[in-house]
């Protein structure tokens, strides 16, 4: 299971992307600063934007999911409960997993945008697909919602996740760093040492590599190991 | 064409002229193959097509109720291409500088807000509607009249959330009634020929057929 791009080039009048490399079963993240390319690239890597040059292949994936940034897109159910039957999922369950008991007669656009973003995610994450791409996840999100993505996000296995993100502060365990610099998709590495050469890293985990002190992963968890470390 | 006060006239003028006669409709769409970008208007505006095959379908009623169908669909068609032709070579702050130098800074202004803030409610749904087509294809859910409800409930949920934010912010920044705005505008070597011909072919539009045969022999 893999999905490739192969020297795919999406081109615009004053902007362009190109991404070349290979994406393999785990969890992938990729940064990049605000309109560098995530959300074209999360098109690409779903099969909805194709490239002007070169191609993306999806070899062995049978199942493709993209979660895009604003929830409201996906709706296409009248009530709540309809949305998550939308999905082949039992209401009941997902609405409670959401905390949101008691709210399947309601229209979803009730919702604020992050009760909406929150119902979307359990929804998109109480299945499996082969390739899952979630496009800025934590947005609209608070801290606590935030960490039970990540946990949620961790549990995945066996197939290729790659998160979009300009997240600063949660992210899930991540086998591999992907950045955008300057139109290009760069494979910055595995973890942990792609942190040291990680140019979108966090302030938090720029402090700790200038420190000397590379984290085993971005987690949460992982760094609050590694800033105990730094106290020591 | 730059000048949008050009832009204007000729649109104008060519609208009515293509309205008037056939034969004026077939000088304006001559027009439109030689002043404008022409058929790579076509090309860009994704739904042109679809809006003038609309048209063909309007023609076709007309004809099966005992009217001049064909009539109706050349003139139609034409006024659409000029229409086509407007949207795409607008530039934005356009109608706001247009409105301005028409009607001054108070109504002007207005509505040349109203007109800025309406052209990017469009783009902002075309946009919204090609998300959707793609949340659609991968759920997968086949759109249909049960899929038209929560898809257009999206769609004016999101631009009246949107224009709630805009009145905030507009009320925040002070704004009542009016502005000050100083319009600017560029203009192109052809755009005074183009606009010129555009008034010749009013003038021929009001003049029967016959007599231009006339006047030519």
């Amino acid at each position: 299971m893999e999905l490739v791009f192969d020297h795919a080039v999406f081109l615009r009048k004053d902007w362009q992307l190109e991404a070349d490399g290979r994406f393999l079963p785990g969890i992938h993240l990729v940064s990049g600063k605000i309109g560098a390319g995530k959300t074209t690239l999360s098109l690409m890597a779903a099969g909805l934007l194709s490239p002007d040059k070169g191609s993306v292949k999806r070899n062995d994936i049978h199942s493709v999911m993209l979660s895009m940034q604003f929830p409201e897109y996906h709706v296409t159910g009248s009530t709540i409960s309809a949305e998550v039957r939308s999905w082949g999922l039992d209401p009941d369950i997902v609405l409670a997993s959401a905390g949101l008991e008691g709210y399947g007669k309601k229209d979803p656009f009730r919702l604020s945008r992050g009760e909406l973003k929150r119902l979307h995610l359990h929804c998109i994450l109480s299945r499996d697909w082969d390739l899952l791409i979630l496009d800025e996840p934590f947005s609209a999100l608070d801290c606590r919602e935030k960490k039970d993505v990540c946990q949620r996000i961790d549990q995945k296995t066996g197939g290729i996740v790659i998160i979009c993100t300009h997240e600063q502060r949660f992210f899930p365990h991540v086998d591999v760093i992907w950045e955008i610099q300057c139109g290009t998709l760069v494979r910055t590495g595995e973890l942990p040492h792609a942190l040291t050469r990680w140019s979108h890293a966090p302030a938090r985990i720029r402090k700790l590599v200038e420190k000397g002190i590379i984290p085993e992963n971005i987690s949460e968890s992982d760094i609050m190991e590694a800033s105990c470390w730094m106290h020591e | 064409m730059l000048d949008a006060r050009m832009r204007l006239l000729a649109t104008v003028m060519l609208s009515v002229a293509a309205f008037l006669s056939i034969f004026a409709a077939v000088l304006v769409f001559l027009w439109w193959l030689v002043c404008t970008p022409g058929i790579r208007v076509l090309q860009k505006s994704r739904y042109g097509l679809l809006i003038i095959a609309f048209s063909g379908i309007i023609s076709v009623l007309i004809w099966f109720s005992g009217g001049d169908g064909l009539s109706y669909f050349i003139r139609m068609s034409v006024i659409l291409l000029i229409a086509f032709w407007v949207f795409h070579d607008r530039a934005p702050g356009e109608f706001m500088d247009l409105s301005v130098w028409l009607f001054g800074n108070k109504s002007g202004f207005d509505i040349g807000l109203a007109a800025e803030m309406s052209i990017q409610s469009m783009e902002f749904i075309a946009d919204e509607i090609t998300r959707l087509r793609f949340a659609f294809r991968l759920k997968p859910v086949k759109p249909g009249i049960g899929t038209i409800i929560p898809a257009g409930g999206m769609l004016i949920h999101t631009q009246m959330k949107r224009a709630e934010d805009q009145a905030d912010l507009l009320s925040m920044r002070g704004y009542i009634h009016g502005g000050t705005i100083c319009p600017s505008f560029h203009r192109a070597n052809g755009d005074i020929p183009a606009a010129v011909l555009s008034i010749l072919i009013l003038i021929v539009a009001f003049i029967p057929v016959r007599d231009i045969f006339i006047l030519l022999q």
